[in-house]
């Protein structure tokens, strides 16, 4: 595997990306144009952002299946507190969104931790409970009447090119400093150290004396802010708050992530596995509507590239062929 | 077990409280309407249109409405209606088969039964449309060809590609357009993706740019039209690429006097109401519906054995989408 100072999947996660990215751009022309290029990241800026934060769950050894759902309880509840607030603006918003998300994450954790249940069967029942009560609550109404801030399109960066108008727009931005706080948690800070090792086995981390509830706290509450971010921007680019929108995403992106390397045991795991997981599914998807393909494959084709692409990342691809290098390297020395 | 139970004493307790009092006679039938689910705007449109009917002609209609899209749930609001000996029973079905053993039992205790959004339903009395497929189909494909002069590239959306119903409306818009507009091309085959906003508007995006020359997105599912609007809002597309397609009037209100939402036809629930008490009234009086006969509402029947098909679509345009979005729709 090319030793680019990157994990063994990643790298050939990136190879599989490129060489896809290569194909389509002979045989789909528009394809390695700028505005496709920004379409893609716009259209994946959501999922990145829910992506970083299952992140830190799956690294410190737990699951969440709720997470898709609380962001559509957080964008519910973001809309009805604005009102009496008279209306608010992106840090109201932001501020809202964030704490609501936080909150709920920090129930799966009370759950988790104080009656040490395991987390998929704990966030399986948050998962319904959050979804009845938004649908008992709702009456399945969906908010089309949003404040103005809230909907208006944001443009961070924007040109003009021959293959029409290229912009990017505010949920790149805020993925982009999702994924540096991420970053900076997981790998500049010794909290993220603890999480891997407690992902990575448990027991011993207690009895170093890492604190497994504040970690469980942590790693749940983390995502419950990136989702509830998540649910924030989902809503800006839809204008629009639907209860069903985010339902089935969870798995969407449980895929995406461990499609990255993230292991679901725990301990193992990086941003950019996770960003190069959905970009992977991104691209399949966009290459298969530019290529004209019919749509009574595609579920075909991107479980084919799913499989293709974790069975090369996998480790016993790499000792395989490691196993058949290997003499030949020695022959070389 | 014991949920069973206080399932029933809710029921019963709800329908002695519905039908209070009202003794069944000719002159002024009793009609009790069981739909998929209460508390949807869909169904709250079709209760008032019911309640509105009902005043109008001086009978008891009401409509019930479980608790969820179950078919038992439905069973069981039949057997209760049969219990109270009602005049016709209106049904909306859940699963057309579930409901066949009940309702012969209905029809062997002489109460009429009407069905809708069910035609061929066995042991109803009659089943009334307001969209025959070909018809709600061929009404896009008309519309999208004289919107479009005839010519140029379109794109057709369906909630999923194995829903019966959005499949059979893009198969009639299609061969109209093939019949009638030689120019127009499909491109791509159709793309289940019109019950997710995100997956619409992502889908769009990519079609505008493998086929520059697009010029029309047909999307048949609640979110289709929603997510193609905004996509050509995106891309500044107004007016260059219509989007048309059935869609929730609150929903794409503001998209349609943007300029980006075309518009499109649906059939409106609070005449599906007003049906049920109009064609009720009608056949427990003991009249017989035949080839020619005028039932208000849907006007001049042709009958297909049981089937009452008939096009009444609603417009959906900028002139008509307040109003109908007033509604709750």
């Amino acid at each position: 595997m090319p030793r680019l100072g990157i994990g063994s999947t990643e790298g050939w996660l990136l190879l599989v990306i490129l060489a896809m990215g290569g194909g389509l751009g002979l045989f789909a022309p528009s394809f390695l144009t700028l505005p496709n290029l920004f379409d893609l990241l716009n259209a994946s800026a959501v999922n990145i952002i829910f992506g970083v934060g299952l992140l830190v769950v799956l690294i410190a050894g737990g699951i969440d299946i709720s997470f898709a759902v609380a962001a559509s309880v957080v964008q519910y509840l973001t809309a009805m507190a604005l009102a009496p607030l008279g209306g608010g603006d992106w840090a109201v918003g932001l501020l809202l969104a964030g704490g609501f998300g936080a909150l709920l994450g920090c129930l799966n954790a009370f759950f988790i931790h104080q009656f040490r249940i395991v987390s998929i069967v704990v966030t399986i029942a948050t998962f319904n409970l959050f979804f009845g009560l938004l649908m008992f609550w709702s009456g399945g109404v969906s908010i089309y009447d949003l404040p103005d801030w809230w909907t208006t399109r944001v443009v961070i960066f924007g040109t003009e090119t021959a293959g029409g108008h290229a912009e990017l727009t505010l949920p790149v931005l805020v993925m982009v400093a999702c994924v540096a706080a991420t970053w900076l948690l997981l790998r500049r800070t010794s909290t993220g150290r603890q999480l891997y090792a407690m992902g990575d086995n448990p027991e011993g981390a207690r009895r170093v004396g890492i604190s497994i509830g504040a970690m469980h706290y942590l790693a749940f509450g983390w995502l419950g802010l990136m989702a509830g971010i998540a649910g924030l921007m989902q809503s800006h680019y839809a204008q629009e708050v639907v209860p069903n929108a985010l339902y089935g995403r969870e798995l969407d992106v449980l895929a995406a992530v461990v499609l990255g390397g993230a292991r679901l045991g725990g301990g193992r795991g990086t941003i950019l596995g996770v960003f190069l997981g959905i970009i992977l599914v991104a691209v399949t998807q966009n290459g298969l509507n530019l290529l004209g393909i019919s749509p009574y494959a595609f579920k075909m084709i991107i479980g084919a590239i799913i499989l293709v692409a974790i069975t090369l990342s996998s480790q016993g691809v790499g000792r395989l062929i490691g196993s058949w290098r290997t003499p030949a390297a020695r022959g070389a020395a | 077990m014991v949920n069973h139970y206080r399932r029933a004493l809710c029921a019963g307790i709800i329908a002695l409280a519905f039908a209070g009092g009202a003794q069944a006679s000719p002159d002024k039938p009793v009609i009790g309407v069981v739909v998929k689910i209460g508390g949807i705007p869909w169904f709250n449109a079709m209760e008032a249109g019911i309640k509105k009917k009902a005043a109008e002609l001086g009978v008891r209609a009401f409509m019930v409405g479980p608790t969820s899209a179950d078919p038992a749930l439905q069973v069981r609001a039949v057997e209760d209606l049969i219990a109270q000996k009602v005049d016709v029973i209106g049904v909306v079905p859940n699963d057309a088969e579930v409901l066949e053993p009940v309702l012969e039992r209905a029809r062997v205790a002489g109460i009429k039964v009407i069905t809708h959004e069910s035609p061929k339903q066995k042991n109803a009395d009659y089943d009334f449309e307001l969209a025959s497929s070909k018809g709600f189909g061929e009404a896009y494909g008309k519309r999208l060809v004289e919107a479009l002069g005839g010519k140029g590239e379109y794109a057709v959306f369906v909630g999923s590609l194995t829903v019966p119903l959005h499949n059979a409306w893009a198969d009639a818009a299609n061969a109209y357009i093939k019949a009638n507009a030689p120019g127009m091309t499909l491109v791509g085959d159709r793309y289940g993706v019109a019950e997710n906003v995100d997956q619409s508007r992502s889908t769009a995006l990519d079609l505008m740019r493998a086929h520059p020359d697009l010029k029309g997105f047909l999307a048949f599912g609640s979110q289709g039209p929603i997510g193609a609007a905004r996509a050509v809002a995106e891309k500044r597309m107004n007016g260059k690429i219509l989007v048309m397609g059935p869609f929730s009037p609150g929903q794409g209100r503001k998209l349609v006097h943007d300029g980006v939402l075309t518009g499109g036809y649906m059939w409106n629930p609070a005449l599906a109401g007003e049906v049920f008490v109009t064609l009720g009234t009608m056949v427990a009086k003991g009249e017989t519906i035949k080839d020619g006969t005028v039932v208000p509402g849907l006007g001049t029947v042709h009958p297909d054995g049981h089937n009452l098909i008939v096009d009444e679509l609603v417009d959906l345009n900028k002139d008509t989408v307040d109003e109908l979005a007033k509604t709750g729709l």
